[in-house]
């Protein structure tokens, strides 16, 4: 176990940024820590670090079963990276790397040679030897947040931190980044925790998410697990679109309107009223109604920019409004036109048993 | 490429002719002219009579108080008015509004007002100056004295200049260098320093340049001896008491050739150490 985190609570006066936090992390792992702004992820990376202190108690912090709980940032060996890469300005890109190794005692520091080598392999790394000489404000985006990483990397720190290490830049250089992150972490195996507030770029990248809702971990696994089985209504709303429909809970199914969908983990349920959660990419569109199976809806409004179709819909049945998403080809051989009538099918229909609000 | 600079396309800013125009206009009248004048007068002179004023005895101990006082009294407010600044903007205290007003004091005290009152303090049996009659340091009247004034007055320059860079300096920065292993002292002098400096510098080049040109209060704390406490502007005005106007304006020539050869040095140290902040490539 790489690093532990154990009964961390944080607060800043009134607010409660943490709130009794518990979450492990095996060596090697890539681990992303998900959740909206405020929802304390941030501030539990900074405590890790050693940037932020948990409030006294039974908290207790472990990088490879040591303590580390008191022990200030300087003496921590955590890498950081900051999102807007914090680098030193006045310092070429070289430098800036070096400067983790530069400032260790002379007991402790690698002789002139040593440290060269190891910056110019550490530039390698990041595939920006040619601008070694550049100063930050040289350098784009992209560039920046590369060079931070390196300097984070060059003092050889147990665990590699990055708060939202992407978020400042465009999205096409984000892609590229988060790509070159996964292949970095498969090269060096070092464990890693960053931040995020993109569920795509958790889940694409990492190994297991962490969502964090109001100071609490509300679920952690792999990526698969939770998108296929959120553990609540916030999970389920946070990792992607989703559609709303309220409706009855009957024997094995969820009954919305008149029309019956089956929901097998609701069996021996009866007769409560609930919140069927559905993805857009779930719901099908037919011409023709299918008995009891579907319902129907109108075309409110449809968008096929892009890989697949959107559409806006309306249930002709209370005129809930909701999203479907269909592949292009699907799109093109329904020929649909706005304030036609179509019939709906539910598939993949998910119900929670605790509070609906999302 | 004047036709260029001229005939130029449509601007977003209009007014380029009109404002260049006033800003030469301005210029001309406010500092060239006057400073023309300086030097015209002095070509009065022939040039073993030019030599023989700026090179006299007298003349040689003014530069020497005025240009030494002057540069020691400029590294003394560096110093102290960084750490002012420093405790301005990193600490919460109370009476920090008062604090920071009366850092802006000697901007706005009449010369005369801070001289007399700087001399009576400092004088043998003065509140101040009592303290360091028993240790044979004499204060006002003495060339100490007239650093004590030019001191006083360079203050603000110094704290003023620097005190926006330490704001905008983002606390990100150094919680960096400390997850890297920087102790405080390491982070002060490896990254918060070098981030100052271009500041600093123009700070002290203000305080010097402002201290170079001090004449009211240092006429007060200091007896104005020839040879001895007697700086540059006051033997101008020596001169000018004497009707020797050509005299007068070679003495301020020499100060204001010597004046523009440090500044301009100080540009380029500033060039220098501003050199990271280069022009975005990407």
């Amino acid at each position: 176990m790489s690093v532990e985190v154990k009964n961390v609570t944080k607060k800043f006066g009134s607010f409660i940024a943490l709130d009794n936090v518990n979450l492990k992390v095996e060596s090697g792992e890539l681990v992303a820590l998900l959740g909206p702004s405020g929802s304390g992820k941030t501030t539990l990376l900074r405590t890790i670090a050693g940037l932020e202190f948990p409030d006294p108690g039974t908290a207790q912090i472990l990088f490879y079963g040591e303590d580390v709980t008191l022990i200030p940032a300087s003496e921590r060996k955590a890498g950081f990276a900051f999102q807007h890469y914090a680098l030193f300005r006045h310092m070429s890109v070289f430098e800036n790397i070096a400067f983790g190794l530069r400032v260790r005692p002379k007991t402790t520091r690698p002789p002139e040679d040593e440290i060269r080598q190891r910056v110019n392999k550490l530039l390698q790394l990041i595939q920006l030897e040619p601008l070694a000489k550049r100063y930050p404000s040289q350098l784009s985006g992209g560039q920046r947040q590369r060079v931070a990483l390196a300097r984070a990397l060059a003092v050889e720190p147990k665990v590699l931190l990055l708060d939202e290490p992407f978020g400042a830049l465009d999205a096409k250089v984000r892609k590229e980044l988060r790509r070159w992150l996964r292949q970095l972490h498969d090269e060096i195996h070092i464990t890693t925790l960053f931040v995020t507030h993109d569920q795509e770029e958790a889940l694409e990248v990492s190994d297991r998410v962490a969502i964090l809702r109001a100071g609490k971990i509300e679920q952690i696994g792999s990526p698969e697990e939770i998108y296929d089985n959120p553990a609540s209504p916030f999970v389920y709303d946070f990792l992607g679109n989703v559609n709303l429909f309220s409706g009855r809970v009957h024997e094995g199914s969820v009954i919305i309107g008149d029309t019956e969908f089956s929901v097998p983990e609701t069996a021996g349920e009866t007769e409560t009223s609930t919140v069927a959660f559905v993805r857009p990419h779930d719901i099908r569109i037919t011409r023709e109604a299918n008995g009891d199976k579907t319902f129907a809806a109108l075309v409110v409004r449809s968008n096929a920019a892009g890989p697949v179709a959107n559409l806006e819909l309306a249930r002709v049945n209370g005129g809930v409004q909701f999203t479907a998403q269909l592949s292009k080809e699907e799109f093109q051989q329904l020929q649909l036109k706005t304030g036609e009538r179509v019939f709906v099918e539910l598939k993949n229909v998910k119900v929670f048993n605790e509070d609906f609000s999302i | 490429m004047a036709q260029k600079l001229f005939k130029s396309k449509t601007r977003v800013l209009p007014g380029f002719r009109l404002t260049l125009g006033y800003t030469l206009l301005y210029l001309s009248l406010i500092v060239l002219i006057p400073l023309a004048a300086v030097f015209w007068k002095t070509s009065l002179l022939t040039w073993p009579q030019f030599v023989q004023v700026i090179t006299s005895p007298q003349a040689l101990a003014a530069y020497r108080l005025s240009f030494g006082a002057s540069l020691l009294a400029a590294l003394i407010n560096s110093v102290f008015g960084l750490i002012v600044a420093w405790v301005l903007v990193r600490y919460n205290f109370f009476g920090k509004k008062f604090v920071d007003a009366l850092v802006d004091l000697p901007f706005a005290l009449p010369t005369a007002v801070a001289g007399i009152t700087l001399a009576t303090l400092y004088a043998p049996n003065g509140w101040i100056g009592q303290f360091f009659e028993p240790l044979g340091i004499k204060i006002s009247f003495t060339r100490l004295g007239v650093l004590v004034a030019l001191t006083f007055i360079g203050l603000p320059f110094i704290v003023r200049t620097v005190q926006p860079i330490l704001e905008d300096f983002e606390p990100e920065i150094e919680e960096a260098a400390a997850s890297l292993g920087a102790n405080r002292w390491q982070v002060f002098w490896r990254i918060i320093f070098p981030t100052l400096t271009p500041a600093l510098i123009t700070g002290f080049a203000l305080a010097f340049a402002r201290a170079l040109g001090e004449y009211g209060s240092v006429v007060f704390i200091s007896s104005n001896i020839p040879m001895k406490t007697q700086i540059v502007p006051l033997l101008i005005m020596t001169k000018l008491e004497q009707f020797d106007y050509p005299g007068a304006t070679a003495l301020a020539v020499v100060m204001l050739v010597f004046s523009f050869v440090l500044l301009l040095t100080i540009n380029v140290l500033q060039w220098w150490a501003n050199r990271y902040n280069a022009t975005n490539l990407s």
